[in-house]
């Protein structure tokens, strides 16, 4: 069954209410690798945000030809090459189409292929049975909660580098402690919306 | 060990043919960072103290340049030599890039450049001081612990 | 599909994998022939002095070679070494990060780009020094290796049959060693000529070993004679001017080599009888000097050359009584009571950055002017 929810509502939902990052806490070994530095959190961003639209939208096409053939146990292994696949073309379009954008992307691009998130958001797309219209406005708004978040978290890493953290804390420890409050803050949307 | 992409764009950049034509890694497969580690403790149990072997490395590095390209004997210990190259090299953190300027150091034997010898370049002694990198084995530019410490003299430095 | 005997149940994940994966890899495929196919393009060199038509897509320093155009490279295209600059005057883009490092304030501004990094995806326009119109690329044959000291080798390289070169003393020619061990691509290095122009079939080069030196130590450990080596030459602008003043030559090492073929092709042309010429060679011990009677000889027979050998660190048994020193000392010494410093000098150097920078203070410092003072950087 569809869920009925209106593709704007899913929007909103996607980025604020169940953020994939701060909510469902995938994609974190670049989040919190990659946040240390704002321009390269804003290229990650982008690119993550470009990808899973995209991929969404395959994996959706390709999950309605797995499901005719009752192969469905396979999408697991399918949403992965096709994701590889997706991100390969994209490097090569955005390499013709648009040299700044492609140099902007850089190394990020090839690296998402192995961001979780990205796996993520196609294999909740097909739990909750989303449509066509309602996985790429999914897609979109998870890439766009995640930029969202990276930014806030290199903004906020760029205070504290400044402030007076216990050396045990320096790093990975102190980030991770930020992006829990980051993800209770979050969940102040919660109440507004649920999808689940 | 789980690499950080920092560290894993810079094995992928420590291949053959990225930077240089035979990479930074040798024969060695391991990650980055199991090297690094390795030779860290390699280093403690030799009591060798990064910073001062780079230090001394800097200094015979500045001796040797004034050879002009010929070698130059240094304190009477060792006979170093300096070679320039056109050109630079990118360091494989992407932290900078370094003229290629390699320094063969020798312990001295009778006025001769001996068996005993460390080849370094101004960018695998900022992979050393900076990431404790001293390269895969196998490498040309590889820095063995043991090796750093008979070369330099740096055996009697226990504190 | 339930009904199906398991063999085939078995085989339908494997097969259905491996069916979408060829479908990916088809268009993936197909998708590179339509993005990265730029179709039969034009560059145009120095306002229309030659066109050549091209087909897209590849770099620019690889597509002018496969053009015959040969632009300067010391590294082969790996963008570590800056040599092969090429002034751009369409529009290619912005820079890209792995140019910038090579590039001065002005040359940025004028849009000159480094050729292998950039890929010719358009008609494009571009300047370069004429001269490199008449490089060549040859496919010799090694007719002699021999060691001068311990660590340099004179290579002797012939070309082909009915080939002949051009050149002008001082010039330098890319040699290419093939894969080897770890390296898994071709090398090119960029090495002075040591043989007179007037030898037009054959071209000689001196190696110096250099620890971890990708090209120097294939020429010394693997390099066999009857051996086919590319060769692509003549480049530069490092020769002996015209002038009639005093030449002050300094070079160690390998840095003879075009010392070797200016002083030769002196003799050929006599002018080694009417103008005066110092050579410096400076060295740390006798084992690591070479060519020293062939240049002591030209000492002796020519009343105006003078060849003024100098070890840094002489052993006993070299029974060294000629000058010590660094050759920077030697010089300075040399230049304060030995050379006639009424008449017009000129400064000739080869060597490594430090040791040029060395030399010039000390030829400044004698009232040399920095314009007559001609250098080759080695590699």
């Amino acid at each position: 069954m569809t869920p009925a929810i209106t593709p704007f509502s899913l929007l909103f939902a996607s980025i604020f209410t169940s953020n994939i990052l701060l909510a469902n806490f995938l994609g974190m070994c670049s989040f919190i690798s990659i946040s240390k530095d704002m321009k390269s959190s804003n290229g990650l961003g982008l690119a993550v945000t470009m990808v899973l639209t995209v991929t969404t939208a395959v994996n959706w096409l390709i999950l309605q030809l797995l499901q005719t053939l009752g192969l469905v146990y396979l999408r697991y292994i399918v949403f992965i090459i096709v994701i590889a696949a997706v991100v390969q073309m994209l490097e090569m379009i955005i390499d013709r189409v648009s040299q700044t954008l492609y140099m902007n992307l850089g190394i990020f691009l090839p690296l998402i292929t192995v961001n979780c998130a990205i796996l993520g958001v196609s294999l909740f797309m097909e739990i909750r049975n989303y449509s066509f219209i309602q996985s790429v406005v999914y897609g979109l708004g998870s890439g766009l909660g995640w930029w969202l978040a990276i930014m806030a978290l290199s903004a906020i890493r760029k205070k504290v580098e400044k402030a007076p953290v216990p050396p045990g804390l320096k790093g990975a420890g102190i980030t991770m402690i930020i992006i829990g409050f980051m993800a209770m803050a979050f969940i102040g949307f919660g109440g507004m919306l649920q999808v689940q | 060990m789980k690499m950080s992409p920092e560290y894993a764009k810079a094995q992928a950049n420590m291949q053959p043919g990225v930077i240089t034509s035979d990479g930074f890694l040798g024969d060695d497969r391991r990650p980055i960072v199991e090297i690094i580690a390795e030779d860290e403790s390699k280093m403690e149990q030799l009591h060798v103290d990064f910073d001062e072997a780079a230090e001394r490395m800097h200094r015979l590095l500045d001796e040797g340049r004034k050879g002009l390209g010929e070698p130059v004997t240094v304190d009477g210990r060792w006979i170093v030599q300096v070679y320039e190259a056109r050109g630079f090299l990118a360091s494989p953190f992407e932290d900078g890039i370094f003229r290629k300027v390699n320094a063969q150091v020798s312990v001295a034997e009778n006025g001769r450049p001996g068996d005993l010898q460390l080849l370094y370049s101004e960018l695998s002694l900022h992979l050393m001081e900076k990431y404790h990198f001293l390269q895969g084995r196998g490498s040309p530019f590889r820095l063995e612990p043991h090796r750093i410490r008979d070369v330099l003299f740096l055996q009697n430095t226990l504190k | 599909m339930e009904n199906a005997p398991a063999i085939v149940q078995a085989l339908v994940a494997p097969l259905s994998i491996g069916l979408i994966s060829a479908v990916l890899g088809a268009l993936i495929t197909i998708t590179d022939r339509i993005v990265n196919n730029y179709g039969d393009l034009v560059i145009d060199i120095n306002s229309g002095k030659r066109k050549l038509e091209i087909k897209g897509g590849a770099p620019m320093l690889q597509t002018l070679a496969e053009s015959g155009i040969f632009v300067p490279s010391a590294c082969g295209g790996r963008g570590s070494c800056g040599a092969c600059k090429v002034k751009v005057k369409s529009d290619v883009g912005p820079h890209l990060p792995t140019e910038i490092p090579y590039l001065e304030k002005e040359e940025i501004e004028q849009n000159v780009r480094l050729s292998c990094q950039i890929k010719v995806k358009d008609n494009v326009e571009i300047e370069i020094p004429e001269a490199l119109f008449n490089v060549q690329e040859f496919d010799g044959v090694i007719e002699r290796v021999r060691d001068v000291t311990h660590d340099i080798k004179e290579v002797y390289v012939k070309l082909p049959e009915g080939k002949e070169i051009s050149f002008s003393c001082g010039q330098y020619g890319q040699i290419e060693v093939p894969p080897y061990g770890k390296v898994r691509a071709p090398t090119q290095r960029a090495y002075s000529m040591s043989s007179p122009p007037s030898d037009r079939n054959h071209l000689e080069f001196l190696v110096r070993l250099v620890p971890g030196g990708i090209v120097t130590t294939y020429v010394h450990e693997h390099l066999q004679e009857g051996q086919r080596m590319k060769v692509i030459a003549p480049f530069g602008e490092f020769g002996v001017k015209d002038t009639g003043a005093t030449m002050i030559c300094v070079a160690g090492g390998s840095g003879m080599a075009p010392f070797k073929g200016i002083f030769q092709h002196m003799i050929e042309t006599g002018e080694i009888e009417t103008r005066e010429v110092w050579y410096f060679f400076g060295a740390r011990t006798k084992a690591d000097m070479f060519y020293l009677d062939w240049l002591n000889e030209l000492d002796g027979e020519y009343e105006k050359f003078h060849f003024v050998p100098a070890l840094s660190e002489p052993q006993e048994e070299d029974e060294w009584t000629g000058p010590t020193g660094l050759i920077t000392e030697v010089l300075a010494s040399y230049l304060t009571d030995q050379i006639d410093r009424s008449s017009p000098l000129e400064g000739y150097l080869c060597g490594s950055p430090g040791m040029l920078d060395a030399c010039m203070a000390v030829m400044r410092k004698f009232d040399m002017s920095e314009d007559r003072i001609y250098f080759d950087k080695f590699a």
